[in-house]
């Protein structure tokens, strides 16, 4: 802003006050053209490997999907101008590579049980869900204004998100377990919703409230413990606090990837509030702690760690471990350029709509399509991060930097989990897998991103009188 | 809070690089070694299905295993394997599902799938030309004639058998049967559900139709074994021919027991004085006699010999696995003989059955059976075609000379167990063996029958085995079929 006496070539003359003074809407419509490019492609590709034409439906699935998403551009246009380019098109791409995978799924027969992989009609209600998406994106966009007036719901939404993670575990709550976890409630035999994918954002917002609050306090240090300076021990709640429900998630809901999510999502918050480096190394031990001794108490967290250890050996791939082994097959059968999509045998994998969606990737699209996805996701948490850089104060800084952190972890725990980087545990894979909660939740984290953005980038007001004199602003 | 979040940026770049690197090591070094994985069923359906199946076809040119394009556009496997024949040809063929194969479809499954390094070449010819690499074409030597005669022989007696037949000079196998048998067509199905519980019902039939009797199938060979011990004796005593007299007594004491060994029924053998020439008792299939001569010779020599008949060998293929027939040396002079007729302990396959009178057929010289003819590849060169080598030489040319005048006395004389068959096939001489043989525990079940042959005497085209299970007689329940058998082959000639 010093660049007002000397304007750089980047400032429009016109409006000097405006740097930049570009909202990059014509950059996303571009980009988003392209992601409508590669679904169409990636649409073509099944049809014409498993049947030879273009499949039947393709005109009115890619129609819809368009449709919403130009729905989505529109929104962003009227409320949030200055919003990041990239995210919109990011987001829309995967959404529609979703898409195209249970469309692929759907319409091939997995010989093992005759039956193709998810029902003919799921590649429908994948989209429909995506229109449900967006439309919570557009309210979101629509509703809040201000990422600032978020701060007022500290408590609120800190109470809504743990009431919402406990709600699978009320005993005699409508469910099912999916994998030895219990994270779902059912209403009627249709709906299925898994309250995580939304107490997470709650949770988000929550703890970006509670921390710019508290900062101050939990930066103080306590006393020097090999040269690290521990906080004081009176500012331990907090974080007990999230430790316990992260452990309770995982002894009532047995839901160890999502409470790694919570968990590394808190202390990461933690750190960029306060800068201290002992809150790290605190939440890791403490996380770690408890992940062991959780494994030795619940069957099904210790089981997790057997498969990741040894999941070739004596029986398993028949038993416990014939999940992700199939899924290790796929991805290693895709080679370096993968079977194309149709070519491959996705279906062999148990869920590999849900949780192994990206081994379906990885065995059609082959290493290049894997990188390619894993750059996006990349692009888009890059992209989070510069918001919170950008961004001035410091509630939307902790925001905007711990959700672009928790996508990072979520992509981090699945895909690293498929891949056998790190023991698997059953979360969604953002975007792509099937579900609708996870694709809700999705999209409403790029509404909240955007929002935050648009306020990053959005030009000071403009001056409407003479420099020099008291300057009355309009605040939008 | 900036510095903070430029650190979490990289701790986030430090996430996905490790993710980027670690695919790289699945998708680009760990492929081959986790295709190999036995549990890999991917790599199994890729292989199965890359190319189209090779047919496989019997020696005169009829398909009896071939590929069409699957029926439905979801299919996920392009072709479906399919069976003329059905049942007919199970033995031979086998079967080829979604998981699994047996018989020729597992023993030549790389050539058949097309994944074999031998083609390699020709699949790059394919490749640069522009056509669709087929799998390669597996002619069998099964003729189909006489494997015709062999199923319906088997079905229309309607117990459980099998028939082998084998060209004495070569060693090809002509026709291989086993009742009751199977439709490999329903194991075919590209329903994984449908092919279990067709799979299990077929596993839970207590008539057994997935067993391959003619290879698998281990009966006692009754007298048919006499061929074995009167070989022994000839070849050990060049002083006896067959018109020797020989000891043939109404009752066998059998030495350190109480037990007499009688003819079947009972009955006196040939004039009752005791004495009769070795052709005659062999004719008439004395037990006392051969038990005797069993006796006199010992159970090594018997078993020296039937070892040289292609007994005793476990590693025996054609290429399918082919079971060990077995002649195990008993622990008393009174067992060695029971084991001299063929009863004891001792087992063959109706392949086995087959090679005595082959062996027997083709002067004394025993070829090893085979079943694959020759492979074609989709551009019709040969990739590999079976030249017939020697087994074993069990006897000299002049004792099996000898052994084959007292077979031909079998059906051309008239007091020839097998008599009722001396004129059955117009203007040819057959020459065989009968057995019937005790089952079951203290002999409680039903006699299994069996019958060994070739044919035509003078100019040996086919050597026949058969064993029919609970069948009675071997005249009666086995030698028909065979020279159903030979009159199909002979007929087609």
């Amino acid at each position: 802003m010093s660049s007002i006496t000397a304007p750089s070539p980047a400032v429009d003359p016109d409006n000097p006050l405006v740097p930049g003074g570009r909202s990059r809407r014509r950059t996303e419509l571009i980009m988003l053209v392209f992601a409508f490019a590669l679904v169409l492609f990636a649409f073509a590709n099944v049809g014409f490997s498993l049947k030879g034409t273009l499949p039947s439906g393709t005109a009115e699935y890619l129609g819809a999907f368009i449709v919403i998403v130009l729905a989505a551009h529109l929104a962003m246009r009227r409320f949030a101008p200055w919003a990041d380019p990239l995210l919109l098109p990011l987001a829309a791409l995967l959404n529609g590579l979703g898409i195209v995978m249970m469309y692929r799924l759907g319409a091939q027969v997995n010989p093992a049980t005759g039956n193709p992989q998810v029902s003919a009609s799921a590649t429908g209600i994948q989209i429909l869900f995506s229109a449900i998406g967006i439309g919570c994106f557009v309210a979101v966009l629509a509703l809040v204004r201000e990422p600032r007036v978020l701060q007022r719901y500290t408590y609120t939404l800190g109470a809504i998100g743990v009431l919402l993670l406990a709600l699978p575990a009320v005993p005699g709550m409508p469910g099912s377990e999916v994998n030895g976890a219990k994270i779902q409630i059912s209403f009627g035999s249709l709906i299925t919703v898994q309250p995580e994918e939304f107490a997470k954002l709650a949770l988000a917002i929550s703890f970006a409230g509670y921390l710019v609050a508290k900062r101050d306090v939990l930066a103080l240090a306590g006393r020097r413990v090999l040269g690290v300076d521990l906080p004081r021990a009176r500012d331990l709640g907090p974080i007990l606090m999230v430790w316990a429900i992260s452990l309770l998630l995982l002894v009532f809901e047995s839901d160890i990837g999502t409470s790694a999510v919570f968990m590394g999502l808190f202390v990461a918050m933690l750190y960029i509030a306060t800068s201290r480096t002992s809150w790290l190394l605190l939440g890791f031990v403490m996380f770690v702690l408890g992940a062991f001794a959780a494994s030795k108490l619940v069957g099904h967290v210790g089981e997790r760690f057997t498969v990741w250890l040894h999941p070739f050996a004596g029986n398993n791939p028949e038993g416990i471990a014939y999940q992700p082994v199939q899924a290790l097959y796929g991805m290693a059968s895709g080679g370096l350029l993968g079977k194309g999509l149709g070519g491959g045998q996705p279906y062999i994998t148990p869920l590999v709509q849900s949780d192994m969606v990206i081994s379906a990737f990885g065995e059609e699209l082959g290493l290049a399509g894997v990188m390619a996805i894993l750059l996006i996701y990349g692009l888009m948490v890059q992209r989070g991060l510069r918001t919170a850089m950008l961004v001035k104060d410091p509630f939307s800084k902790l925001l905007a930097g711990g959700l672009s952190f928790m996508l990072a972890l979520q992509v981090f725990v699945i895909v690293g989990g498929v891949t056998r980087l790190i023991p698997l545990t059953g979360i969604t894979t953002p975007f792509l897998s099937q579900g609708g909660s996870s694709l809700v939740g999705s999209w409403i984290l790029i509404a909240l991103l955007a929002r935050l953005s648009d306020t990053a980038r959005r030009p000071p007001p403009r001056s409407i009188q003479e420099e020099g004199l008291t300057q009355v602003v309009t605040l939008k | 809070m900036n510095r903070a979040l430029r650190r979490i940026s990289i701790a986030v770049l430090v996430m996905f690089v490790l993710l980027l690197i670690n695919v790289n090591y699945l998708q680009g070094f760990e492929t081959a070694s986790l295709a190999s994985e036995p549990g890999n069923s991917r790599a199994f359906y890729a292989t199965q299905n890359q190319y189209e199946r090779g047919s496989i076809i019997t020696s005169d040119d009829v398909t009896i295993a071939a590929s069409k394009p699957s029926a439905s556009a979801n299919d996920s496997i392009k072709y479906q394997r399919y069976y003329p024949y059905g049942p007919q040809y199970a033995p031979v063929t086998g079967y080829d599902t979604l998981y699994s194969q047996t018989g020729i479809e597992a023993a030549e499954n790389s050539l058949l799938s097309g994944n074999d390094s031998s083609l390699d070449v020709r699949k790059f010819i394919d490749l640069i030309t522009g056509k669709s690499t087929k799998g390669a074409t597996v002619q069998v030597t099964i003729n189909s004639k006489a494997q015709a005669a062999a199923y319906s022989a088997l079905a229309a007696g309607g117990k459980p058998g099998a028939v082998v037949a084998i060209d004495p000079s070569s060693g090809k196998i002509l026709a291989m049967a086993s009742y009751p048998s199977y439709n490999p067509d329903v194991l075919a199905t590209h329903d994984g559900k449908q092919l279990v519980t067709v799979d299990n019902q077929l596993l839970a039939d207590k008539s057994q139709p997935l067993l391959n009797r003619a290879l698998e199938g281990a009966y006692p060979p009754g007298s048919t074994f006499k061929i074995v011990t009167s070989s022994a004796l000839l070849t050990q005593n060049p002083g006896i021919t067959i018109n020797t007299n020989v000891a043939s007594p109404n009752q066998l004491t059998l030495p350190q027991t109480n037990n007499l060994l009688i003819n079947n029924d009972g009955e006196s053998c040939v004039s009752g004085t005791g004495q009769a020439p070795l052709i005659t008792a062999f004719a008439q299939s004395c037990n006392t006699t051969f038990g005797k001569i069993g006796m006199d010779l010992g159970a090594s020599a018997l078993s020296a010999m039937a070892t040289k008949f292609g007994m005793n060998n476990q590693n025996l293929t054609v290429p399918l696995t082919v079971a060990q027939s077995n002649y195990t040396i008993p622990p008393s002079l009174a067992l060695t003989a029971y084991s001299a007729i063929g009863q004891y302990d001792d087992t063959v396959t109706p392949l086995q059955e087959a090679m005595f009178s082959a062996a027997i057929a083709n002067g004394g010289t025993l070829m090893k059976p085979y079943l694959v003819q020759q492979v074609t590849a989709s551009d019709l060169s040969t990739v590999t075609s079976t030249t017939p080598s020697v087994l074993s030489q069990p006897v000299s040319s002049s004792v099996a000379s000898e052994v084959g005048k007292m077979m031909l006395a079998v059906v051309q004389d008239p007091g020839g167990t097998g008599y009722a068959f001396n004129a059955s096939v117009e203007g040819v001489q057959i020459a065989g063996k009968t057995g019937t043989a005790e089952t079951g525990v203290n002999n409680a079940g039903l006699d299994d029958a069996a019958f060994t042959c070739f044919a035509p005497y003078a100019n040996p085209k086919i050597a026949v085995g058969v064993i029919i299970q609970g069948g009675g007689y071997g005249a009666t329940a086995a030698a028909p079929i065979a020279v159903q058998v030979i009159k199909a082959y002979l007929g087609n000639q």
